[in-house]
């Protein structure tokens, strides 16, 4: 059989690119050894019976009927996605709304960029000092500024339910800025002439926002609530340092679970099972995402 | 002026007073109150005036040298990463932004696709293997760490820069004689400085706070900052307000000042991170 040139084109070997696989390599060393063999082999022990020292037994889906019939993981489940549902869409509304006033004109832009972009400096352990101090029973200003107005305090090392609302806030607080950047961008890249468009064909303020402003933000959106999406879900530090998941086990979050499965309670396949549900989750929430990427990457590399 | 223009401006300087109040309040708070003796910390009601004072520093270095050792682990281990995660990160953003190939597509998509994987999940079986290779508690350990969670951020970004790059510079070098290193080195490094210095402020802004990997991974001679001041919180039941706030602003002073020095290219690192994934 003859081959036409364009099949004989496609069906002839490209030459594998040593020089850019020398190149990657060192990157994908890094991850293949901390991150992807690690996670593969955390797969394996959560199908296994361990401790520290002691040889792993198989144990089949054990571990996941036991982590699945625990109800403090179920505590932490509903605590994680209680709080991962108020921080990221506060935080969305926020940043909107921050982007589109400084989108709007404002003088001495620097600044106030520098002044927003403050709390990306912060470490967990010290936003954590100041919150805790900011909402201290005793002396914290924001409790005596509740107290004057005849509010009731936030009582956060108490009430479990009142210690994950200031682990939210103070969420939103360390993380607005990157929800912020991403959205203000995308609407500094919208063209000014379609606002010039729709001023001339009589559009309202309020018009032009949902017509112009919102639609051409919506990929902008999409990125920063799948990114915070999948980093709300993995929070540790602040509760952690916060409540410790107290009082109680109260106000677990599913990393503090794991934490504590793994390293307090010596449950190292508990633990693994946690961990692969977490990555299970973050892998459903991301389809979409991976779905596109991976046509892209392929359209980029190899058309 | 017109009223409503001016009921319009009226309202976007409380808009912007707010914003700055939320983002500064915090900061400013315990920036002040590190000066504040203790008589002032436990002010009720708050008192507005009061005579700053270094005893808080002074306890600070009498009673917690640990934090000063912590500050310097936090230094190497952040300088470490640093330059780990920058240049190989410039050595793959390089690859995939010159080179085509099904490798290159399917190593890309890997490369986003780890970044799905939660930090914590992946010290169940390091935390064994990094003892038994006798790394634990050692700067190195979380040198790799850190770097590695940085690379796919840091590669993505290297390649957007890099692809601003025209290619016919790289063949105008070729044809006059310079290997693929020389080309790397002499002309793409130093063209794509901006996206180097993009990549390096995410990895140093990580690596100086960093919590958890250091709470796992060190205990006492490679112990950053952050965790001494996670000490000093639990240690605070009898509460020693003053001392925690000026360790706190002794770790967050420096970090915050390159921050505001470097934010152009914050904005332009996170941008071209998010977007071009």
């Amino acid at each position: 059989m003859k081959l036409s040139p364009s099949m004989r084109d496609s069906t002839r070997r490209v030459p594998t690119p040593w020089p850019a696989i020398a190149l990657i390599s060192p990157v994908h060393f890094l991850i293949g050894a901390i991150i992807f063999v690690p996670a593969l082999y955390v797969a394996w022990l959560s199908l296994t019976q361990s401790s520290f020292g002691q040889q792993p037994v198989f144990v089949g889906f054990e571990n996941y009927a036991q982590v699945l019939g625990d109800p403090y993981f179920w505590r932490a489940l509903g605590n994680t996605v209680l709080v991962v549902l108020i921080v990221v869409h506060l935080e969305l509304l926020l940043g909107l709304g921050v982007a589109l006033l400084f989108a709007s004109g404002l003088r001495a832009m620097p600044l106030l960029l520098a002044a927003v972009l403050a709390p990306y400096a912060v470490s967990e352990v010290s936003a954590v000092v100041m919150w805790r101090y900011l909402f201290d029973l005793d002396i914290g200003y924001v409790s005596q500024a509740l107290a004057w107005l005849g509010l009731p305090a936030l009582e956060w090392a108490i009430n479990p339910t009142h210690g994950l609302i200031l682990v939210a806030l103070l969420s939103i607080w360390l993380h607005l800025p990157f929800t912020f950047v991403i959205l203000y961008a995308a609407r500094l890249a919208i063209p000014r002439e379609l606002y010039e468009a729709a001023e001339v064909d009589g559009a309202t303020p309020l018009q032009q926002f949902r017509r112009v402003t919102l639609p051409l933000l919506v990929p902008a959106i999409l990125i920063a609530v799948l990114f915070r999406y999948i980093f709300a879900f993995r929070l540790f530090s602040e509760v952690w340092l916060l409540t410790g998941g107290g009082p109680a086990r109260q106000t677990e979050v599913l990393a503090v679970y794991l934490y504590l499965e793994a390293f307090r309670y010596n449950a190292f396949g508990e633990a693994a099972a946690t961990g692969w549900l977490l990555v299970l989750a973050s892998l459903i929430l991301a389809l979409w995402y991976l779905r596109r990427l991976y046509k892209d990457m392929f359209a980029t590399y190899a058309p | 002026m017109h009223p409503r223009s001016f009921l319009r401006s009226f309202l976007k300087i409380i808009a912007v007073a707010a914003v700055l109040a939320w983002s500064l309040a915090p900061i400013l708070l315990i920036f002040m109150s590190s000066f504040k003796a203790d008589r002032d910390i436990f002010a009720v009601p708050p008192r507005l005036g009061f005579s700053p004072t270094l005893d808080n520093y002074v306890a600070l270095v009498t009673r917690w040298g640990d934090f000063f050792s912590g500050l310097l682990n936090s230094l190497i281990v952040t300088v470490g990463a640093t330059i780990l995660a920058v240049l190989t990160s410039a050595m793959a953003g390089y690859a995939y932004s010159r080179f085509r190939h099904r490798i290159l597509a399917g190593s890309a998509f890997f490369l986003i696709f780890i970044r799905l994987i939660p930090p914590i999940v992946i010290t169940l079986p390091l935390f064994p293997a990094v003892n038994a290779l006798g790394l634990s508690d050692t700067h190195l350990i979380l040198i790799v760490l850190y770097a590695t969670f940085f690379v796919s951020l840091g590669t993505l970004v290297m390649r957007t820069f890099i692809d601003q790059i025209p290619k016919e510079v790289d063949e105008a070098a070729h044809i006059d004689g310079a290997t693929r290193g020389q080309i790397l080195r002499k002309i793409i490094l130093p063209l794509s400085a901006q996206g180097m210095v993009a990549v390096a402020v995410f990895v140093i802004v990580y690596a100086w706070n960093e919590f958890l990997f250091a709470f796992i991974f060190t205990t006492t001679r490679a112990k950053t900052a952050p965790l001494v001041i996670s000490e000093m919180i639990g240690a605070v039941e009898g509460v020693e307000w003053g001392v925690l706030f000026a360790a706190s602003t002794v770790q967050l002073l420096p970090i915050l000042l390159f921050v505001v020095l470097a934010q152009k290219h914050l904005v332009a690192g996170l941008t071209a991170g998010a977007t071009k994934g």
